[in-house]
């Protein structure tokens, strides 16, 4: 009998750890100490080094808050945050991946107000700042800013003897490519390599004539596609299907040689330099600006903030706001810059110390490239631009495998924003 | 010790008369501990249950005629998920992906299973290291398998289509870069992924057909062809209509194959209704209507599965 009762009581405690375990988080916060402990979500904390080089430095300057980083896999974050947010969850601050993210959490009134930090910030040396503003309130801020710049391999430039990409247009872009383009097979080489997004085609077409993809209307794509597809047809860039089908790293094909030129966001830099420190690759490399549809005019690319927001649950919102102030500010800007992430804040000081890290091409092409003039975001962006990004990208395939013409494909996006994201 | 030996028998006289109360309350008393007892044996299993399936289900059932976007309180809908669906050429695309995928990959699942596991029925040499080759797959991480695929897919470079050119067909599929063919790639491998486990499951079948069957069909006069027919096929039936119970299920539910080898790309092409789930529900916070396209799912699965059990009923008569 004895061991029966104790079999009962084993499996009720059992059952109440279990229930327990599921009832909610360890409590943290202002301890009796005086100190305050932050708890910020991250993604792939130990691969993404800008997150601690922004914490230790915050922390050295603020030494009674102590920060915490909640680890998310990197594939998961949006989906991970959206679940945490919605059971109640405390995480005082939140990262805001990108624009279509921070959308939805201003849309649900998930982040506490902070147009009080966004107006006591330098708004002429953050432009990203305007990006947060949702009809005159702010709901997170930014601490780095990535662009789309063209990197290029120097060696293959001289080589082909064909001149620095300094201020091309796409339609120069297009002959240059067919100029570097060499060999066949397992040893050929592209001319350039456009990456599988639909941002790659549609981004560029809609920062560069000021487009919205609220409006379904999108005939202004055509120039656009008809170019990138007379690439792929001519064996000038790597073939979409084939891309997408090997899961081609952009940063294998420019890093290896196996691309002269790569339209890429200003996140590739960091992994370059470090690269190009371990050795394992030896590249060549600069940067310039982002091929423009229009020569002679603004230099005009697309890109988009990452920045913290703060839970409407936080439990240290005074604190987390003391951090926002922080990251976005210069001295964030320092911390995130010496480890060849782009601030969202610019100034000259941040330029320099920027080009003064070890690897970094000193070209004033280069410099060139690293300031341009506008910056768009680079897909659709408010309430609904999840769902118009997803159909955008569904057609965005079809185009480029041609199971699609260019016209169809554009036909059936307008119709489908229409009927199934606008109802109309 | 066991609990059944301790429960009064139903029916039984006893608790009749005053003599007998005293053994009645001690009974009750058993009783009691006793189904105690059995619940804390399920109890530690059952409250995982509850919390991550059961409960989920029935949110997911109330949702369905709810709008809700996992922060807002939700609101009454009535049927108009359900309606918007009928109007979703998403909804309907996603559906027939599903049952197209269902009927490539359950009836070739089963027939190469069953082919296999006859050819490897046999006591050969070295036969244990075929079995181990065939079932590999299905052990293999999923990811590594699409990816693997998928690069053997490769419409230009791949070495199915270098193969195809090989043999002289000239214009070869484009795969998982058609929208035509996108479909059969994906089923062709799950079902070399999917087709070890069965085939183990046939094995087991198979060897569980006494030998005095085939012995007496032989006395009989019956060919191979015969034997397959009148002794294998009927002796398996319960085997493969667990087998067919099994693979329908699982077509029904296919998502991380899909996910990871075509994003249910190109375009839609391979859109199924479980990817539509995720996409309208995590992705994109309606929540409501994909717990409604989830309901449908379910309820396709739960008739499916129901004509599969009345016809192996009727069978059995």
């Amino acid at each position: 009998m004895r061991f029966k009762r104790t079999i009962v009581a084993a499996s009720l405690a059992t059952a109440a750890v279990m229930l327990a375990g599921c009832a909610g988080s360890p409590s943290t916060g202002g301890n009796a100490d005086g100190k305050t402990t932050l708890r910020v979500s991250v993604w792939n904390y130990d691969q993404t080094p800008e997150f601690k080089a922004l914490f230790t430095a915050f922390e050295k300057a603020n030494p009674n808050i102590t920060i915490q980083p909640v680890d998310i896999l990197a594939a998961n974050y949006e989906d991970k945050v959206t679940t945490m947010l919605s059971g109640g969850d405390t995480t005082d601050i939140i990262t805001v991946k990108n624009l279509t993210d921070y959308a939805g959490y201003a849309d649900k009134k998930q982040f506490l107000d902070v147009s009080s930090i966004a107006k006591s910030l330098p708004a002429d040396k953050i432009p990203a700042l305007k990006d947060y503003d949702v009809k005159g309130t702010t709901y997170a801020t930014p601490y780095r800013q990535d662009f789309s710049v063209l990197y290029y391999n120097k060696t293959m430039f001289t080589d082909a003897g064909v001149a620095d990409p300094a201020n091309l247009t796409w339609d120069e872009f297009a002959a240059d490519a067919k100029k570097l383009t060499k060999g066949s097979g397992g040893s050929k080489v592209y001319g350039a390599y456009i990456h599988t997004w639909n941002s790659m085609v549609q981004g560029y077409a809609a920062a560069q004539q000021d487009k919205s993809y609220d409006k379904p209307d999108y005939s202004w794509m055509k120039d656009q596609y008809n170019l990138t597809l007379g690439l792929q047809k001519s064996g000038d860039i790597m073939d979409w299907a084939t891309a997408n089908s090997q899961q081609t790293s952009y940063q294998t094909m420019f890093e290896t040689g196996k691309a002269a030129m790569v339209p890429m966001g200003t996140w590739l830099i960091a992994p370059l330099l470090a690269d190009e420190k371990k050795g394992t690759t030896k590249v060549d490399w600069g940067i310039a600006p982002i091929p423009q549809i229009t020569s002679g005019g603004d230099i005009t690319t697309m890109g988009g903030p990452t920045g913290f927001g703060i839970n409407k649950n936080a439990k240290n919102p005074d604190a987390a706001k003391k951090f926002l102030k922080f990251a976005a500010g210069e001295q964030g800007a320092k911390a995130v810059a010496s480890i060849g992430i782009v601030p969202a804040y610019h100034s000259d000081a941040i330029t320099s110390q920027y080009f003064a890290l070890e690897g970094m091409p000193q070209d004033a092409t280069s410099k060139k490239a690293f300031n341009p003039d506008v910056i768009r975001p680079d897909g659709p962006t408010g309430t609904n631009g999840a769902a118009i990004g997803n159909i955008l990208n569904q057609e965005h395939q079809l185009i480029m495998t041609g199971s699609k013409s260019v016209d169809d494909g554009i036909a059936e996006m307008q119709k489908r924003v229409k009927t199934e994201v606008l109802h109309q | 010790m066991t609990t059944t030996a301790e429960r009064p028998a139903r029916g039984g006289s006893v608790g009749k008369g005053a003599p007998a109360r005293n053994g009645a309350t001690q009974s009750k008393r058993m009783r009691r501990k006793a189904i105690l007892v059995g619940w804390s044996f399920i109890l530690p299993n059952f409250v995982g249950f509850a919390l991550f399936t059961l409960i989920p289900v029935i949110a997911a059932l109330v949702l369905a005629f709810m709008n809700w976007d996992s922060y807002n309180a939700p609101t009454w809908a009535g049927v108009g998920n359900f309606t918007r669906m009928l109007g979703d050429e998403n909804f309907w695309i996603a559906l027939q992906n599903t049952f197209l995928y269902a009927l490539g990959h359950v009836p070739l699942t089963l027939a190469i299973a069953l082919g296999l596991a006859l050819l490897l029925n046999q006591k050969l040499r070295g036969i244990a290291f075929f079995r181990v080759a065939i079932f590999f797959p299905y052990i293999t991480s999923l990811v590594a398998v699409a990816i693997v695929w998928n690069m053997l897919f490769n419409p230009t470079t791949g070495p199915v289509n270098q193969f195809l050119h090989l043999i002289g067909i000239a214009d070869a599929p484009g795969w998982t870069a058609s929208t035509t063919w996108a479909l059969p790639a994906v089923i062709i491998t799950s079902v070399w992924r999917d087709m070890g486990y069965y085939m183990v499951l046939y094995l087991a079948g198979l060897q569980a057909i006494p030998q005095e069957y085939y012995e007496a069909a032989e006395m009989d006069g019956a060919g191979r062809w015969h034997k397959f027919w009148n002794v294998t096929v009927p002796c398996l039936r319960p085997t493969t209509f667990f087998v067919l119970v099994m693979l329908s299920v699982s077509s029904f539910k296919v998502f991380d194959l899909i996910i990871v080898m075509t994003q249910g790309g190109p375009g839609r092409a391979t859109t199924v209704l479980s990817q539509l789930i995720y996409q309208d529900g995590i992705v994109q916070g309606q929540f409501g209507y994909s717990s409604a396209i989830s309901l449908v799912l379910f309820l396709i699965v739960l008739v499916i599965t129901v004509f599969q059990f009345k016809l192996q009923q009727r069978r059995e008569r």
